[in-house]
């Protein structure tokens, strides 16, 4: 089991869902072992039999409805035009930051950082920033609960406050976190995808919510939501890229965020997807091994490397 | 003549039931359910059991299941009383549209989270297939399937929590 969360109350109680789907399955239910968790304290049996009761009737109301069809695609949602966070959505949000805040002058500031190069941002309200390279966001000292993203790629670990949403706005796309740990990347896509908690997307147009392992990746007017392996999200940090059918060009930009030079992709195989899990590590020791994880040729160009079909 | 099969098991193992039933909330009532348990499984008898152990300890855990799921219903109808919204549960099709509308939340919860989650769901949590079967018929690794789950389930995890 992973680690023991002791806020049942607070979102999904991830501990408590792991045993209902452990002990409902034969090949993996160890019943001394789940004694022994349920021994360990008496809140436990609680929070088990919730997850356990969830399961159990969400199957029973699909059981009962064998009708109620499931898209194959799941439908893109349609957007409202998106407003620019200096508009209506931040006189709402000052609403809810309250007067103090309003009082204080603004004192905005930016942080970039150069290809290769993380940084880790505490802010004020607790939460934390983590910036990946060749990236910049702008932040105030005197309105924490609030950054604007404006190029490259983020992980937020906010100090949920219902009443003081943190706002973050990504290029065109405005967030509200839902208390939370997410991902924020801008480039060719721009994508937020969910550790833990929820965050909402474009909360004044199309209010999607997103939980822990989803994610979505705006494309012109349209939402596409996709999912994630919640601890894959900001595994960058670690040192490690995960990709579930991403196109070469984007991966090659995230990679590139971590290299002192920028990897570039060969237009025919740009939108080629790709699955996998790349070792940065390994990558700015080497990039050419690159090649046989993606199946391309990699070739030092000038400015860095370029990946291209192999012959 | 000494008790053969799933009885046997049951009484080889009576002590370690009843330290599970206790640690799973039924407290001092674990001997009076261990008889109730034993009486429910010995009444669905039908054909051998390939591990009579593990059932014995899903139908205890069930059990416990169905107790919490009353309780909980209990506590509901109260509440409602209490704030005045009367003591009825819905009236018999206002309760089927309210479950149909249940299933359609789920089936849209799941379609959500992609095609292969929302089938992997459905074929070992609803139709009961095993993991390993639905992993061979999908072409995916056990992990994949343990995942898709994991990520099913906290998806209806926060559905609940939204709808109550």
């Amino acid at each position: 089991m992973s680690q023991d969360r002791n806020s049942p109350m607070h979102g999904v109680d991830t501990v408590a869902i792991d045993w209902a789907l452990r002990m409902a399955d034969p090949a993996r239910a160890d019943w001394d072992a789940f004694t022994d968790w349920l021994e360990a304290d008496p809140g436990h049996a609680e929070r088990y039999d919730r997850a356990a009761m969830t399961l159990l009737d969400a199957e029973q109301a699909l059981a009962a409805h064998p009708d109620v069809p499931v898209p194959i695609e799941p439908e893109p949602v349609r957007r409202r035009p998106l407003r620019w966070i200096g508009g209506a959505v931040a006189a709402a949000l000052v609403g809810a930051i309250g007067v103090t805040a309003w009082q204080d002058r603004p004192q905005p500031y930016a942080i970039e950082t150069a290809a290769g190069q993380t940084r880790r941002i505490p802010l004020s309200d607790g939460s934390v920033v983590t910036l990946a390279g060749l990236s910049r966001i702008e932040l105030d000292h005197a309105e924490p609960r609030r950054a604007m993203l404006s190029r490259g790629e983020a992980l937020f670990q906010v100090r949920h406050d219902a009443r003081h949403p943190f706002a973050v706005q990504a290029g065109a796309v405005a967030l509200v976190d839902l208390g939370t740990v997410f991902d924020v990347r801008l480039g060719q896509q721009t994508r937020v995808a969910v550790a833990e908690g929820a965050v909402m997307v474009d909360p004044k147009g199309a209010a999607l919510r997103l939980d822990a392992g989803q994610a979505v990746t705006v494309e012109g007017d349209r939402l596409i939501r996709s999912t994630v392996q919640p601890d894959e999200v900001g595994g960058w940090r670690e040192g490690r890229l995960a990709f579930d059918g991403a196109p070469l060009g984007m991966v090659a930009e995230d990679v590139s965020r971590f290299l002192a030079q920028p990897v570039t992709v060969a237009a025919a195989i740009a939108t080629r997807p790709f699955r996998g899990t790349i070792d940065l590590e390994a990558v700015r020791h080497d990039p050419a091994v690159l090649g046989p994880l993606m199946d391309v040729k990699v070739r030092r160009v000038a400015s860095g490397w370029t990946l291209e079909p192999r012959e | 003549m000494p008790p053969t099969g799933l009885e046997a098991v049951f009484l080889a193992n009576r002590d370690k039931l009843v330290r599970f039933l206790t640690a799973r909330g039924a407290g001092d009532a674990a001997e009076d359910l261990v008889q109730d348990l034993w009486l429910k499984v010995a009444g669905r008898m039908d054909g051998p059991i390939a591990n009579p152990l593990a059932y014995l300890y899903r139908a205890a855990d069930m059990l416990m299941i169905d107790r919490y799921r009353s309780r909980r219903q209990a506590e509901l109808r109260e509440q409602d009383w209490a704030e005045g919204q009367g003591p009825e549960a819905p009236p018999g099709t206002e309760r089927a549209v309210a479950a149909r509308q249940t299933a359609e939340q789920v089936a849209a919860t799941l379609a959500g989270l992609g095609e292969r989650t929302a089938t992997v769901f459905r074929r070992v949590r609803v139709d009961g297939i095993a993991q390993r079967q639905v992993a061979a018929e999908l072409g995916v690794s056990i992990s994949t399937i343990e995942s898709d789950l994991r990520m099913a389930a906290h998806a209806l995890a926060a559905l609940k929590e939204r709808i109550g």
